[in-house]
């Protein structure tokens, strides 16, 4: 028999239905809105600490601090645990108040803006993510779209699988034809990591500041060990969403930026299915 | 402290993210946007309101939770005269006066509040720059207070007037609660804390602890209390000196 190559036949799929669509694009504002506001918040206090007590004067898992203000040039110094880095010009911004003295930033925010509204910035983001991931969760589960698209199956979960998806991710390897289709296993544990662990724990770490919230949920105080724990897990886990990202923006421009934007945009996607002969 | 840091404030760091930023304070000058994070302020105290309908109380802390150090903020003394003379005669002719829409207008001593039932509760006051640190408070019930003087139809909100003016420029600070905060169980006028009369970094001789809410709202220094129908024609109609001068949302989250 022949053996020509038979042609490429390319194959337009809904990738994404419209509550993918909607949810994706509306938490995408929301966040990069989140994570914005949220640096300004923790900026104008730039210290973590455990438990309840975390204020000027309590020993800090990490800070930014500086040992005298007053001075021309003030010292900067990064503390992290046991260790101390002296920054001093390359992580800060000292701002001069006049009659309220001087403040240790980490950066300093834009000139016209009000840290007042920061706060309702942030949590107008807050109710768009905090509504819509349990909405998500439960259409995913619904839409079977948790089983069919998102759960790594026990084949990808092998050792060998892991190896050798890393080892693509790594040469920057993009997937071609029905494995572009799909999500592979890095992908999907990544979206899972993120839809049920990091944004389930950044609203609830969130939640856990409010007094008037933890007055009817105390349980809260139980689950974070405190406020300012809370408020630590919180700095955490919006550290690990920004990670987030930045790879899920790089892989999406490696992977090829217009046709996953357009697939993100009106849900289609084009397979293109190569028959080997 | 002061946190208007923002107007004298250069652009450092951050370099993609001010320009975001800036367009968001832009978009945030803009009565549209205002107006979605005052609707935004609204459904969460719709929200909240919804959430503490049986009226939870806030957790309380045992003493030994109490922080050694408990940091002061925003006015650490107020400035002028006239409360200069009070701290000389220990608040001797200091009234708290109670007004608007009461039947009984009210003009309280610091000893006549302090023979009325008092609460002490042990509480962690949480600042919006993100520390918190727990500290005993004494004081009346803001509910007896405003039960004494008997609240006439058309009261929805209580505010607090005070002694002190973050900036020189004549506007002297004040907050203001909804009726459900103000007769909230832990809601109380404070005249000590940590056993000791209120300490002037605090708020002598009288400030408000309402536990519900953020470290904003606990005004210091209080002068007076005016209960109203609407908060429109105090201020800039925005009901506190952080909400007018630098947009903090007046229900504030929490």
């Amino acid at each position: 028999m022949t053996s020509t190559a038979q042609p490429v036949r390319p194959r337009t799929e809904l990738r994404h239905p419209w509550p993918v669509r909607v949810w994706h694009w509306a938490n995408a504002g929301a966040i990069v809105i989140l994570m914005l506001t949220g640096l300004l918040i923790f900026d104008i206090h730039p210290s973590l600490y455990w438990g309840d007590d975390g204020h000027a004067g309590v020993a800090a898992l990490a800070s930014l601090t500086s040992p005298d203000l007053a001075q021309a040039v003030p010292s900067v110094e990064l503390q992290i645990g046991r260790w101390r880095w002296d920054v001093t010009g390359v992580i800060g911004t000292v701002v001069d108040e006049g009659d309220s003295g001087k403040y240790l930033l980490v950066a300093a925010p834009p000139a016209d803006w009000e840290f007042g509204a920061t706060r309702g910035w942030h949590f107008m983001a807050a109710w768009i993510v905090g509504l819509s991931v349990p909405l998500y969760g439960v259409y995913l589960i619904v839409s079977r779209r948790l089983s069919r698209r998102l759960l790594p199956t026990r084949a990808e979960l092998g050792r060998r699988s892991l190896a050798t998806e890393i080892w693509q991710h790594l040469r920057l390897r993009r997937a071609h034809g029905e494995a572009a289709a799909r999500y592979n296993v890095l992908q999907k544990l990544a979206y899972l990591v993120v839809l049920f662990v990091l944004l389930p724990l950044a609203v609830l770490s969130g939640l856990t500041m409010s007094n008037a919230i933890t007055a009817q949920f105390p349980v809260l105080f139980v689950l974070f060990d405190g406020r300012q724990s809370a408020r630590t897990v919180h700095f955490l886990i919006a550290t690990l969403l920004s990670l987030f990202l930045a790879t899920h923006v790089f892989q999406v421009c490696v992977a090829g930026f217009r046709t996953l934007m357009r697939s993100m945009i009106t849900g289609r996607f084009v397979v293109e299915t190569r028959l080997r002969p | 402290m002061n946190r208007k840091i923002s107007r004298r404030a250069v652009l450092g760091g951050l370099a993609s993210s001010s320009v975001l930023l800036t367009a968001c304070g832009r978009l945030d000058n803009a009565t549209p946007f205002r107006q979605l994070l005052a609707l935004s302020d609204r459904f969460t105290l719709g929200a909240e309101r919804l959430i503490l309908a049986n009226r939870p109380l806030v957790r309380e802390l045992s003493v030994a939770q109490i922080s050694a150090v408990f940091p002061t903020n925003g006015t650490t003394k107020p400035r002028g005269d006239s409360y200069a003379r009070h701290l000389d005669t220990g608040f001797a002719d200091w009234r708290l006066r109670v007004h608007g829409l009461v039947e009984r207008p009210l003009s309280l001593s610091l000893a006549a509040l302090r023979s009325l039932p008092s609460r002490t509760q042990v509480t962690m006051h949480s600042c919006d720059e993100g520390w918190s640190a727990i500290g005993q408070w004494h004081g009346v019930q803001l509910s007896r207070v405003l039960a004494l003087a008997g609240l006439r139809p058309g009261a929805r909100f209580v505010v607090f007037h005070c002694m002190d003016q973050l900036e020189a420029d004549g506007n002297f600070y004040y907050e203001s609660v909804d009726l459900f905060d103000a007769f909230h169980p832990q809601t109380i006028l404070a005249y000590g804390m940590n056993g000791q009369p209120l300490p002037v970094g605090y708020g002598a001789p009288l400030r408000l602890r309402v536990e519900t809410q953020i470290g904003y709202k606990n005004a210091k220094y209080l002068d007076r209390i005016e209960v109203v129908d609407g908060l429109g024609a105090l201020g800039k109609g925005r009901g506190g000196w952080w909400e007018d001068f630098d947009h903090a949302v007046w229900y504030a989250g929490q």
